[in-house]
């Protein structure tokens, strides 16, 4: 276990498990508000890559509806992850007015919402895959212009690379994560947000606009699934439409490992995770897809309510 | 109708199969326990029987027993099933709700990780090549049909004895059970290992139905179709979860004349159900019957 090694796979846990924080969070906005999971938010981490692959590359593939058809303009990288993170914010609001509002306007049992999100999901991935087929997509290397693809450091004479990418991941989870605080800790939006999500009728009545606040908070939950799509993408390369199935569950595990509903939960949980896959011996490495469950598993039983939870409260 | 049988026979069999998945899931959930971990017993029991009816070193007593190996695989998976769905049990039904719920995928994904790194069980690629018992798919339904009946038959005597009102007692109010003396963690584990033993032993019928075996039967997506059935069917309705699989078992095969788009109609039939049946198929056919009573009544 030398130096070189502790700081890779610190670096590489770092980086990808700030984004496994900024996608859980997602999760939790919505959890906070209606105490439901959202399974559609897999959907849209998926949804945001493609849109961002189509607006920064312009083209698609051999297969699907979509094969040989080209954008009339393509945008350079960053234009186009940010106008592809608001567009997956649209597909968020879209996936409440499908899936959450109808059940919720009748008073529904909360595992339908389960369900029907799961119904949204199925809609999503397949309409992916019917226009642009089920092959992978790799995002080209140079789509960060000039920049080199790595860096690397020699740390007593074993190398350290520093990936572009990386960089990247880490420094626009972080501005995420920045705004998100800022957001819901000190504006007005934000207050209305946490009176919300600690209690919808007494809020409604303080003269919150509940639905509008719901639909809100689904704009920000899919804004935060399309980046981190867009980014995991770039990462690895987007490998078709069930992409986003097991960063999905992997999602959840980060929320209920930090604490579900608990915002600083989530981020602690996405960097716990991320180290925990980063520092698996490269022996075992075939068993990194069971990480975060068996930290989920292990939290549920030794500490129920997350690393920073709440206490659960029992109801008489 | 022998040619009605011919060309659907994989499909009817397909629907008991599915619906006795479902009926793993409304074990637990007679006792109030949410829980996904069905398609995880599903997948291991059909592992032992793929493993027992391929494995070079059984070779011998697969002679030896002949047609007697099948009933002798359900028994492995079965006794599988139970040891771990106590051993997963006990420590997880400490949970409630979607914990529970969650705690219940993390094990099903544990167990698709493992069997993928086991070389037993054939890596990614997974058994194949497994023994027939029948000639005919339809055939299987005497290995399905008759364990449905149990199954059913298991449930609707729970319902009507003191464990059933011991169950019902938990689904209701756990804390004011436990005050009133219904022991809560027996209860829940045993409602919990019967639906783990049902799945266990489903999935050792299925591995020869199948003929394959590999890591895709045990699925997030298979276990959320699992709980589909049982929600859309009517989760308080022992006929639910065979409704609710024949619709959507056999909704792609109905909907095959639209090839590729056919997924996509899957999921609107999901969410409107949930919209427009939330007490599901028979909870709605309930709410019809009461309304044209009434009507009659009326008249």
């Amino acid at each position: 276990m030398d130096f070189a090694w502790l700081l890779q796979s610190l670096l590489n846990g770092l980086s990808i498990g700030s984004v496994y924080a900024v996608f859980a969070l997602g999760y939790t906005l919505v959890f906070s508000i209606l105490g439901i999971i959202n399974f559609a938010h897999g959907a849209v981490f998926t949804l945001g890559a493609y849109l961002t692959y189509a607006l920064a590359v312009g083209h698609f593939g051999i297969n699907g509806l979509l094969a040989d058809w080209t954008m009339p303009v393509t945008l350079p990288f960053v234009p186009a992850l940010i106008l592809g993170a608001l567009l997956s914010g649209l597909a968020g609001m879209a996936v409440e007015r499908l899936a959450f509002k109808p059940l919720r306007k009748r008073g529904a049992d909360p595992l339908l919402a389960l369900v029907s999100s799961l119904g949204v999901a199925l809609i999503v991935v397949n309409l992916i895959q019917y226009l642009v087929g089920a092959e992978i997509y790799s995002f080209p290397a140079d789509i960060f212009g000039d920049l080199p693809m790595a860096v690397i450091f020699k740390i007593g004479g074993k190398p350290v690379a520093v990936r572009t990418i990386q960089i990247i991941l880490f420094g626009a989870s972080l501005v995420m994560l920045a705004g998100l605080g800022w957001f819901i800790g000190r504006t007005r939006g934000g207050k209305a947000l946490r009176a919300t999500a600690e209690n919808a009728d007494t809020a409604s009545l303080l003269g919150i606009s509940v639905n509008r606040f719901i639909l809100g908070t689904f704009f920000i939950s899919g804004l935060l699934g399309g980046l981190s799509g867009t980014l995991i993408g770039v990462s690895f390369g987007v490998a078709g439409p069930y992409f986003g199935v097991s960063y999905g569950l992997k999602g959840l595990a980060v929320i209920v490992l930090g604490g579900l509903g608990s915002i600083p939960g989530a981020v602690l949980g996405g960097l716990v995770i991320g180290l925990g896959e980063a520092f698996l011996p490269s022996d075992m490495s075939s068993y990194k897809e069971a990480v975060a469950f068996v930290l989920l598993f292990a939290i549920l039983l030794i500490r129920p309510q997350g690393l920073l939870g709440g206490r659960l409260e029992q109801k008489v | 109708m022998s040619g009605f049988f011919e060309n659907y026979g994989f499909l009817i069999v397909t629907i008991v199969q599915q619906a006795l998945l479902g009926l793993s899931i409304y074990f637990p959930l007679m006792a109030g326990q949410l829980s996904l971990a069905s398609i995880g017993f599903y997948s291991l029991g059909g592992y032992v029987a793929a493993i027992m009816g391929t494995h070079p070193a059984l070779a011998p007593l697969r002679e030896a027993l002949g047609f007697w190996m099948f009933p002798l695989e359900w028994l492995g998976a079965l006794i599988l099933s139970v040891i771990l769905g106590i051993a997963v049990g006990y420590p997880a039904l400490r949970l409630r709700g979607i914990y529970l719920a969650l705690a219940t995928v993390a094990f099903v994904q544990v167990v698709n990780v493992a069997v993928l790194n086991m070389p037993i069980a054939g890596g990614a690629v997974g058994l194949f090549g497994i023994p027939q018992a029948f000639e005919s798919r339809l055939d299987y339904i005497w290995f399905f049909g008759p364990l449905f009946l149990f199954a059913l038959f298991l449930v609707w005597r729970i319902g009507n004895m003191g464990r059933g009102l011991a169950f019902f007692a938990v689904r209701e109010d756990e804390l004011a059970a436990g005050a009133m003396g219904v022991a809560t963690t027996g209860n829940k584990v045993t409602a919990f290992v019967l639906g783990c033993a049902l799945a266990g032993v489903t999935g050792a019928m299925s591995a020869p139905f199948l003929n394959t075996w590999n890591a895709r039967q045990g699925t997030f997506d298979a276990s959320v179709t699992c709980l589909a059935y049982v929600l859309i069917g009517g989760s308080r309705s022992i006929w639910g979860p065979l409704c609710g699989a024949a619709l959507l078992v056999s909704l792609p095969e109905l909907l095959r004349p639209l090839k590729d788009s056919r997924m996509i109609l899957n999921g609107v039939v999901l969410v409107a159900a949930c919209v427009y049946l939330p007490q599901g198929i028979m909870g709605g056919l309930a709410a019809l019957r009461s309304r044209l009573s009434g009507r009659g009544g009326a008249a």
